[in-house]
């Protein structure tokens, strides 16, 4: 059955697709995406790309005529619907009486007056200026929206290929949203070849450095493997698309679902030399019985934490939720069922011939030392983790959420020097759109949409804003002299609009605006974009439209990839929330059932507090922002993180029901669980460490955030338990469970021995 | 050599592509006229939009041009007038009266803009193209079913730039001489726009004028369709009818 299953994906997984598009995280039924859609519909997506081109000065005569051949190639690519660039700018001008309007570069200057003159010309011309040339003249830029005439990556190649084609002087950086998603591709691919086996490894050899015998490590290696194969191949299988967080996806299973395998072979181990006269049957039999209720916790748990994911609005974090529930769960199965069964077959080659107690004395030591300290010290040691905590807590003030897909990629890499070119020097690559549904012609509208562009333009954050009303205002300045009424005015009646209209039909080419506004004029359409794309912008961008869209006499739409993001930020925020409630809360009553005790309940939960207090104040303090990848850390750490204070309370509670004393009980508990709690922890911080390989900055962070979290669930679970167990000497401890039983069955006289056995996995053969 | 010469033959008894084109240009090449031109843009949700002009054209004798047009429909610029005055060496001059604005301005540009009117016929489609900015050649099946089949490219870059197209294949009646369709190609040498003549209108003197034509735009499945109405030909119109006077009357 495993092997089918194992085939079955194997043939699966090459067939996952990659979903780089960032809109595709939520839901379509939420309103940016809706009125998003509704826009372009109307006015085409608003995806550009921008091809820049820097020398020291881009007004040569080479420059512009390498600028010149790649945009008219460009220009009749299929899948371009429409461009901006220096070529297609035009200027409208007015001078005795006489309209002129003309391409801004009508032929390209070869002597140096001339060129001095274009570059004055730039400078002046309001459509030319930071658009098409930037200030300084030293870079230019070709702007232009694509269709779905033809697939993105057919048109992004033959735009490479153009450019390879057409060698200069300048420097070429391609950017826009349809190159980050092209990046996306290749370099979730990228990291998915590199971070797996990296993973793989990582656990291989944590395996064999605990578990001795290579015989041992396949168990629990095995299991890994098929899990994950089997996780990544219900992406396919559901229909669904690999995204920058699905990576997430292999790594944690690799991570977390060995625990299992890992506590049932080094038990196994330890009931062999424990019981060397026990037949394999009977070795079996206590192994289940000893081990199914703790892994059974063990296993629900994580598997609660991690579908605290299911409450988030955004899809992918959903499907992590699914995917890795899915995996733990048959890890968990197949470790109840399989693994024992194995190991029946494979028997006495599981045992290693070395079996090196030395080892053990560093982390005694340690542990006895640390004992000690929580023993004579509980209140100061609380005192002092509760300072910790709130210092760290303090830092959830400092917390950003960032949903700019540019900030995936690495300050070097070139989609995102494009950029900081971009949003520094034109305008920006991520934009908002306003459209307005009425009589364009009609003077109050289009006084409407002339005041909501002025407004917006000196909003902070707004690179460039471009509308019909913009058209129009330089119309008038050719039609009307300087000292005349209606100079650079919107015209008080329709005909003058509508007459207007007519003249830049006769006059110029329809396409300079069909951005703007659609045949009919019954939809204009504004265009902000941001050269500061981040959330609190859009959101004041976005709030400042929705007041002055009150003074527009018709139906405004507020819609955009920059609008979608900041929905997207929303739902980081709400989504954290509902996860964290939705684990907190599940794992909650777990541990009330666990511990038979709801006040055991809220102690077991007191280093998950902890812990998530530390890890949101750490990311405020150290800037890493929330963002779909960070978001889904702390269910991970929930679900992953609670065991270890499972396994410590379990085990100190059998040390008082075995009438040890607090101190007693807290000392061997530290000195038998302890050590397999640090391991464990360590062999899961080690295989998320595979994560620092990606070639995204924010699943990076992911992996190092994993050390915090991780981290601050051991110290919870070995320093701030123990403390407050010996402080408080809480009235539910001394729960009964079906593991005394198990106790009782083996006769063993030393129950902080069998104790050992039970819960130090990893630990207890190393 | 016995296979080649039947094939030497065929292509004997077709005359020269060039020739073909230049005598169907110079069909439709019409002197002094007046007409109504109704103009009808539909989009591919059906939503459409129109505009009615009237046009009156004055040929002289060294082949140039004098047009006045006036708006007639929609009612927002009726009113809105052009005249435009063909030069030989230069621009062409035009002046466009807004009267909502009661202003007249000269606009002068140097590119006459690719479509006319927004439509999906290009102003290139409006006018009789250069012969000698072309390439043409017959291609297979020219001369079969009454229907000469000839294929233009433009001889170079520029031009190519200046039609918007790579190369355009025209059906020509063999009897007639009379365009009946065009296909126009992108620069991937994909088909994106089709010209069908509907009708045309006999001219006294042997010519013709293309009374309805539709263009299909392929890429964006916008429809444009032109029909001439209330046509007379020979027109006598006085010089003084084309001025800037007469334009704001």
């Amino acid at each position: 059955m495993c092997i089918l299953v194992g085939i079955g994906s194997a043939l699966l997984i090459p067939g996952t697709e990659i979903d780089p598009e960032m809109r595709n995280y939520v839901p379509k039924s939420i309103k940016s995406r809706i009125e998003t859609d509704k826009i372009e519909s109307e006015f085409g997506v608003q995806d550009m790309v921008v091809i820049l081109f820097s020398d020291s000065c881009i007004v040569s005569t080479d420059n512009l005529n390498q600028i010149k051949n790649i945009d008219r190639s460009i220009s009749r690519i299929n899948g371009i619907s429409s461009r901006i660039s220096p070529f297609t700018v035009k200027s409208i001008t007015s001078e005795e009486g006489m309209m002129t309007v003309d391409p801004l570069i009508k032929r390209i200057p070869t002597d140096t007056a001339d060129l001095k003159q274009l570059g004055k010309d730039i400078l002046k011309n309001r459509f030319a200026r930071d658009i098409v040339v930037s200030s300084d003249l030293t870079t230019a830029s070709i702007t232009a929206t694509i269709n779905n005439s033809v697939t993105e990556k057919e048109t992004l190649h033959k735009i490479d290929s153009i450019i390879i084609s057409n060698p200069g002087n300048t420097k070429i950086i391609k950017g826009g949203l349809p190159y980050i998603r092209q990046s996306l591709v290749r370099d979730v691919s990228r990291d998915a070849i590199i971070l797996i086996p990296a993973a793989l490894l990582i656990m291989l050899l944590i395996l064999k450095a605990n578990l001795g015998s290579w015989r041992s490590v396949i168990l629990p290696f095995s299991v890994v493997v098929l899990t994950t194969a089997f996780s990544l191949a219900l992406i396919p299988l559901i229909g669904w698309k690999m995204s920058i967080i699905t990576l997430l996806v292999p790594v944690i299973l690799i991570a977390v679902a060995n625990n299992y395998g890992i506590y049932l072979v080094a038990r196994f181990q330890e009931l062999s030399y424990r019981y060397p006269e026990s037949s394999r049957k009977e070795l079996i039999r206590m192994l289940i019985k000893s081990l199914n209720m703790p892994i059974l916790f063990s296993g629900l748990t994580t598997v609660a934490g991690i579908l605290g994911l299911l409450t988030h609005s955004i899809i992918p974090a959903k499907q992590v939720g699914v995917l890795a529930a899915a995996g733990v769960s048959l890890a968990l199965l197949m470790s109840l069922l399989l693994i024992p069964a194995l190991i029946f077959v494979s028997g006495s080659g599981l045992i290693s011939k070395n079996r090196k107690n030395d080892k053990t004395r560093l982390f005694e030591n340690i542990l006895n030392n640390l004992s000690k300290l929580i023993i004579n010290n509980p209140g100061r040691i609380l005192l002092v983790s509760a300072v910790i905590v709130i210092l760290f807590a303090s830092g959830i003030a400092f917390l950003r959420i960032n949903t700019n897909q540019e900030n995936y990629f690495a300050p070097k890499h070139p989609v995102r020097q494009a950029s900081e070119i971009i949003n520094s020097k034109f305008g920006g690559s991520q934009s908002i759109s306003v459209m307005i549904k009425g009589d364009i012609r009609d003077p109050d509208i289009m006084k409407g949409i002339d005041m909501l562009t002025m407004e917006i333009e000196h909003q902070k954050g707004v690179g460039s804003v471009f509308s019909i009303s913009q058209v129009i205002r330089e119309m008038s300045k050719a039609i009307y002299t300087s000292t005349e009424d209606g100079y650079n005015k919107i015209p008080d009646t329709r005909e003058a609009i509508a007459q207007m209209f007519e003249l830049y039909n006769m006059s110029g080419s329809p396409d300079d605006f069909k951005q703007l506004t659609d045949l009919d004029n019954t939809k204009a359409h504004i265009l902000i974009r941001l050269s500061e794309p981040e959330n609190y912008i859009i959101k004041s961008v976005k709030a400042r439209i929705s007041e002055l869209k009150v003074n527009i006499p018709a139906e405004v739409s507020i819609g955009g990839y920059a609008i979608i993001m900041s929905d997207f930020a929303e739902s980081i925020i709400k989504g954290q929330i509902s996860s964290l409630l939705f684990a907190v809360i599940t794992v909650l009553l777990l541990l009330t059932v666990i511990f038979r005790s709801f006040k055991g309940g809220l102690i077991g939960s007191i280093p998950l507090v902890a812990s998530i207090l530390v890890l949101f104040g750490f990311m405020g303090y150290s800037g890493i922002a929330l963002d779909a990848a960070t978001a889904l850390l702390s269910s991970i750490m929930i679900g992953v993180g609670v065991d270890f204070t499972i396994q410590y309370i379990w085990c100190f509670n059998l040390q008082i029901r075995a009438g040890l004393s607090y101190p007693e009980a807290t000392s061997a508990a530290m000195r038998t669980i302890g050590r397999s709690i640090i391991i464990n922890a360590l062999s899961v911080m080690a295989g998320f460490g595979a994560l620092m390989f990606s070639g995204f900055t924010s699943i990076r962070f992911f992996g190092y955030l994993v050390l915090i979290s991780i981290g601050s669930c051991l110290i919870g679970a070995l320093v701030i338990i123990p403390a407050f167990l010996m402080k408080y000497k809480p009235g539910f401890l001394g729960f009964e469970t079906d593991y005394k039983k198990t106790v009782k069955n083996e006769k063993e006289s030393n129950i902080i021995g069998i104790n050992t056995a039970a819960f130090a996995g990893s630990g207890s053969t190393a | 050599m016995g296979l080649i010469l039947p094939l030497l033959q065929a292509a004997a008894q077709q005359p020269d592509a060039a020739q073909i084109m230049s005598k169907s240009r110079d069909l439709s090449i019409t002197g002094s006229l007046s007409a109504n031109i109704s103009l009808t843009i539909t989009e591919k949700g059906g939503s459409s939009r129109s505009r009615t002009i009237s046009i009156t054209t004055k040929s002289y004798a060294d082949g140039l041009e004098k047009r006045i047009i006036k708006f007639i429909e929609p009612a927002d610029v009726r009113g809105t007038s052009m005249l435009v005055v063909d030069n030989k060496n230069s621009a062409d001059e035009m002046w466009i009266y807004l009267p909502a604005l009661k202003k007249t301005r000269r606009i002068v540009t140097s590119e006459k803009g690719k479509s006319f009117m927004s439509s999906e016929f290009s102003n290139a489609d409006m006018t009789s193209p250069t012969i000698s900015d072309f390439t043409h050649k017959h291609l297979e099946k020219s001369g079969t079913n009454n229907q000469w089949i000839i294929e233009s490219t433009p001889v170079n870059e520029d031009k190519a730039e200046e039609y918007g197209y790579s190369r355009k294949i025209s059906y020509i009646s063999i009897d007639k001489s009379q365009v009946q369709k065009m296909e126009f190609y992108n620069f991937d040498n994909e088909l994106f726009k089709i010209i069908e003549i509907k009708s045309i209108f006999p001219l006294s003197d042997g010519k013709y004028l293309v009374k309805n034509m539709v263009a299909n735009n392929l890429n964006t499945n916008r429809k444009s369709e032109i029909l001439f109405s209330n046509i007379s030909e020979g027109v006598k119109v006085d010089d003084s009818n084309f001025t800037i006077q007469n334009l704001e009357r």
